[in-house]
C-alpha cells in the first residue's frame, strides 16, 4: 500500500468534517461531494443555502451527502460569535467579527475555531493572500511562530527516490523572500508537518546553487545561516546542506560532491527552497515535466489546518489535498 | 473624530500592537525602518482598527502604509 493509499484509509477511518466556503465553485463542489460520498470527509458546505442546493441539484448531487450552513441564519451565527469572542487570544470582537462572517471564508474559519469544523478548505475563488489574511485573523498562529509557510506533497511518476515517487517541498507559495531565521522555521515546521503527515522520518534538504560551498555569494550565506539556525534549534532533527538538488536527491552525485558525512545528501525526502522564484519555478517545473500530482501548498504556522489549494488545480488534486488536510487535522487532535 | 483625535487613537493601537511605548511613536514612525514587525502583527493593527474605529481597511493598503500617518490617512478615507 502506498502512502497516499495509507493516507486515504486513514481518513476514512475517522473522517473530519471539512468545511467549504466556496462551495458554489463547481470544482469545489464535486470534490467536496465525491470525497464526502466516497467516505474520507464529512462536507460542511458553508455560503448561500438555496444556490448551493440548486447547485448540487444541477451537478446531480444527493444533497444527504453534505451539511449545508447558510450564512444568513441568524441565530447559529450569533452563537458561533459568542463562543469565539469568549475564547483567549481571539483578535475580532463582536460587531467587526460579524461584519467579516458575511463572507463565507471568515464564517467557515469562526466555526473550525470553535470547533465546529476540523479543517477550512479554500482558495479556488479566494487568493492565497485572502485565505492566510483570514487564517491569520480568525484561526491565528501557533504559539512562537511569527510566518506562515508551507509545503507541498509531489507525486512523480517515474521518480524512484527515498520514498520511492514521493517528494515534500517548500515553500513554493507563501514566504516570498524568507530570511534566514524565516528559513530555518520552514525546514523545521516543514519536517514536523511531513513527520505528522506521513510518518517519515524527515531528511531535509536545504536547496542552494552551491553544494558545501561550491559557490559563494549572500544567496549561499543565507542558506548557510539558516542551516545553522535550524540545527541549533532542533538537534533531533535531520536538516542538512547546503546542496544543490541532485546533490540532495541522487546518491551517485551526493557521492560525488559530499565529501562529508550526512544523513540527507542524495536521499532528501524533504527540499526546503530558498526562496519563492525558486520554489514556484520548482513546483512548476516538476508539475509540467515530471507531469506530477502536487498536492498542497499545505499551508503550516496555523493553529488549526487551513488549506490554500491552487486556483488551477484539477478535481483530483483538490481531492487529494482535501483528504491530507482532514488527516493532517486528524494528526494534530491526537498530538 | 478629527484628525488628531483619529493620529493620537491609531498611535494608541499601533503602541499596543507592536507593543511600543506610544510616546517613542509619531505620524512619521516608520513601520519598516522603526518598528520592524511581522507582517502577522499588521493582522493584528487591521484587526484592532475594525474593532475600535469600525473602518475595515484591505490588509494589503494597510501594509502598503509606509508610516503611521500614511495609516491614518487610509483610516481618514475609510470613515
Amino acid at each position: 500500500m502506498g502512502i497516499l493509499d495509507t493516507i486515504y484509509a486513514r481518513a476514512k477511518a475517522d473522517p473530519g468534517r471539512v468545511a467549504f466556503p466556496e462551495a458554489e465553485n463547481e470544482k469545489m463542489l464535486q470534490a467536496a461531494y465525491e470525497t464526502g460520498k466516497e467516505g474520507y470527509i464529512r462536507p460542511i458546505l458553508v455560503g448561500d443555502r438555496e444556490r448551493i442546493l440548486a447547485k448540487a441539484a444541477a451537478l446531480g448531487f444527493e444533497p444527504s451527502v453534505f451539511t449545508i450552513v447558510d450564512i444568513a441564519e441568524d441565530a447559529y451565527k450569533r452563537e458561533l460569535i459568542a463562543r469565539y469572542v469568549a475564547l483567549p487570544d481571539t483578535r475580532l470582537k463582536e460587531k467587526a467579527l460579524a461584519r467579516r462572517m458575511e463572507d463565507p471564508l471568515y464564517y467557515a474559519m469562526v466555526m473550525q475555531k470553535t470547533g465546529e469544523a476540523d479543517v477550512t478548505f479554500a482558495g479556488i475563488d479566494n487568493t492565497t493572500g485572502d485565505v492566510l489574511l483570514a487564517g491569520q485573523m480568525i484561526v491565528g498562529l501557533k504559539p512562537g511562530i511569527d510566518t506562515i509557510s508551507s509545503i507541498g506533497l509531489c507525486e512523480i511518476p517515474g521518480y524512484a527516490g527515498s520514498e520511492g515517487s514521493l517528494l515534500a517541498v517548500g515553500d513554493s507559495a507563501v514566504c516570498t523572500n524568507p530570511n534566514a531565521k524565516e528559513l530555518a522555521g520552514i525546514a523545521i515546521s516543514a519536517c514536523d508537518t511531513v513527520k505528522g503527515l506521513l510518518g517519515w522520518e524527515p531528511r531535509c534538504a536545504m536547496i542552494c546553487y552551491s553544494t558545501l560551498g561550491s559557490g559563494q555569494g549572500e544567496l549561499v550565506d543565507k542558506v548557510k545561516e539558516a542551516l545553522a539556525i535550524a540545527n541549533e534549534k532542533r538537534p533531533d532533527l535531520k536538516i542538512d546542506g547546503e546542496f544543490q538538488l541532485d546533490a540532495a536527491i541522487v546518491p551517485a552525485v551526493a557521492a560525488k560532491k559530499v565529501k562529508r558525512e550526512s544523513e540527507v545528501a542524495g536521499k532528501a525526502n524533504v527540499l526546503i527552497w530558498p526562496d519563492l522564484n525558486v520554489g514556484n519555478t520548482a513546483v512548476k517545473l516538476i508539475q509540467q515535466f515530471g507531469h506530477a500530482d502536487a498536492y498542497g501548498p499545505m499551508l503550516q504556522g496555523f493553529n488549526h489546518i487551513v488549506c490554500d489549494c491552487s486556483r488551477g488545480a484539477p478535481v483530483s488534486e483538490i481531492k487529494g489535498n482535501i483528504v491530507i488536510s482532514a488527516v493532517r487535522a486528524a494528526g494534530e487532535k491526537q498530538g | 473624530m478629527d484628525r488628531k483625535e483619529l493620529e493620537a487613537k491609531i498611535i494608541e493601537l499601533v503602541s499596543i500592537t507592536y507593543q511600543r511605548d506610544a510616546s517613542e511613536l509619531t505620524v512619521r514612525t516608520s513601520f519598516q525602518d522603526d518598528l520592524k514587525g511581522a507582517s502577522v502583527l499588521m493582522v493584528g493593527l487591521v484587526a484592532e482598527i475594525e474593532n475600535e474605529l469600525d473602518a475595515m481597511i484591505p490588509l494589503q493598503d494597510a501594509a502598503a502604509c509606509a508610516t503611521i500617518g500614511e495609516l491614518v490617512d487610509k483610516v481618514e478615507e475609510e470613515l
